[in-house]
């Protein structure tokens, strides 16, 4: 049961919709699948005064741009974004991390951009607390923070547990954002803060309109690997998508891409470990050396009662899976 | 960005109901409905069709799962103002004329229900399953039924009994 009483408005477009919040200010929010901001209203996470709905609003099916890139709609439901023809023929790895996330029944509800815009987690945020009284902590405007008891910094060690924002970092893609000022389009990895307190870049009141992802560049292979304890319908303890481009030697690595989700407050590009493998050959003796490195360099949040320990390990196997994966996909030319 | 529609006025009427038109299991109904209401509320506590259970309300078990539109849904993270105008079917509008569904009779022929809470939405699921997809393998019936939770963990049975109704030589243990 949601005890918050708001108003609700249904937008036909979405420049109405983005009007809609400009004017509104602060009291409005904006609902689009509802997966994730129901449970935030029922845990009065956020409390607005009006419910901006996009469900009037169709989203245009994925398609093929003049520069051969894919525009997909922010609106589009995971589970078809998952099926689409054209998304699983030459994006399988964002079809993959669509695949991935939540129930069936959640991916027939969720959108990408909702997926996007999710919200930030830790074991107590995400949480009603009328049962059990539990101090608000920094990102409910309290002074304290549960997870982290000795978080004297007025900030929120809260993780971003979207599956598909690591495949769209590795993919190199962009985003449309609809404001009062117009179109702006920025790198998918931009969206993201790095706050706890405030996870998105994204002013009052825009809004993801599109995703752009350029066409996969050729000899080039991905690797994507959700870890989770039951394999289904569970926030990841760590997501990694990795994207490689082989020279035209067939051998060495010419270009990479990967990114790790879910062990941080946004997304994360692992920089270091991309320079270790962009000129080098990719052998399994390589990989085996990168991977635990960037682990290393990871500083992950615990969370959900993973250790630090825990989650590098896991990121240090899965990481080095996924980078042979890649390779092996770049090598045979099959997705 | 401002467009000629911008300036439709916005009445934010705080929990001030709002009639909308739902077609429940063929029949259409008009329910006044609270913005803050979710489906699972109205389906239930409105028109009075309690087989859609509530349960954890945060999208974690599928026991509250129902078609809309021929798609399967969690009707408990969906506002009920949003389902305005569409189709909803429940548990109660699998039987046709009396008669069980072939899903619904699987079930109780398999004894894939123990104490029962989650199986409306288990049927609801396996519904939507086997429209999109008449014969499914094991693996393609615990990914369409991952989102619902059996806490019994009666999952053999409930994966048997798709299988059952789907007529993949799994034969009746009941019958």
């Amino acid at each position: 049961m949601i005890l918050l009483d708001f108003g609700y408005e249904r937008a036909a477009t979405l420049q109405q919709a983005a009007a809609w919040l400009a004017r509104l200010g602060d009291g409005a929010h904006v609902l689009a699948g509802g997966t994730d901001l129901l449970p935030s209203l029922r845990a009065e996470l956020v409390s607005p005064g009006v419910l901006v709905g996009l469900s009037g609003i169709e989203p245009e099916p994925p398609r093929l741009t003049a520069d051969g890139s894919i525009r997909i709609d922010a609106l589009t439901r995971l589970s078809s974004l998952a099926h689409a023809g054209l998304v699983r023929e030459k994006l399988p790895m964002l079809a993959d991390s669509a695949l991935a996330v939540g129930s069936n029944q959640i991916r027939e509800m969720a959108t990408l951009g909702g997926n996007l815009c999710q919200e930030t987690r830790c074991l107590y945020l995400n949480q009603r607390h009328d049962y059990q009284f539990a101090a608000p902590c920094f990102k409910r405007g309290g002074d304290c923070c549960h997870p982290f008891p000795r978080n004297d910094r007025q900030t929120c060690w809260s993780v971003h547990m979207s599956d598909i924002a690591p495949a769209l970092i590795a993919l190199g893609a962009e985003l449309e954002i609809l404001g009062g000022a117009g179109m702006r389009r920025i790198g998918a990895a931009e969206l993201y803060t790095g706050s706890g307190l405030q996870p998105l870049s994204l002013g009052r009141a825009e809004l993801v309109r599109a995703v752009i992802v350029p066409p996969p560049p050729p000899r080039s292979g991905w690797g994507f690997h959700k870890s989770t304890v039951r394999g289904g319908l569970e926030f990841g303890m760590a997501v990694i998508a990795v994207s490689l481009q082989l020279a035209e030697d067939g051998a060495s690595c010419c270009g990479a891409r990967i990114a790790v989700g879910a062990v941080r407050e946004r997304p994360l590009r692992l920089e270091s470990a991309e320079r270790a493998l962009v000129g080098a050959r990719l052998d399994d003796e390589r990989l085996a050396r990168v991977a635990p490195d960037a682990a290393k360099a990871l500083n992950p949040l615990p969370h959900h009662g993973f250790t630090r320990r825990h989650l590098l390990d896991n990121v240090a196997v899965y990481l080095r899976r996924a980078l042979a994966q890649a390779a092996e996909r770049a090598r045979t030319g099959r997705a | 960005m401002l467009e000629a529609n911008e300036s439709t006025p916005v009445t934010a009427k705080r929990s001030q109901s709002q009639l909308i038109s739902l077609c429940v299991n063929g029949e259409w109904r008009e329910v006044a409905v609270k913005p803050r209401l979710t489906l699972v509320e109205v389906i239930r506590d409105s028109i009075g069709l309690t087989g859609t259970k509530a349960s954890c309300e945060s999208g974690a078990c599928g026991a509250c799962t129902v078609l809309l539109e021929d798609r399967p849904i969690l009707a408990c993270l969906t506002l009920a103002i949003e389902c305005d105008g569409k189709r909803v079917q429940t548990v109660e509008g699998l039987a046709e004329g009396g008669k069980l569904s072939a899903i619904q009779d699987a079930f109780l022929d398999q004894g894939a229900v123990q104490c029962g809470f989650c199986t409306p939405g288990m049927l609801m699921s396996a519904t939507a399953l086997l429209r999109d997809c008449p014969k499914p393998s094991r693996e393609e019936i615990n990914k369409a039924l991952e989102g619902n939770l059996c806490r019994c963990t009666g999952y053999n049975a409930i994966v048997d009994a798709v299988l059952q109704a789907s007529g993949q030589g799994v034969e009746p243990v009941m019958k």
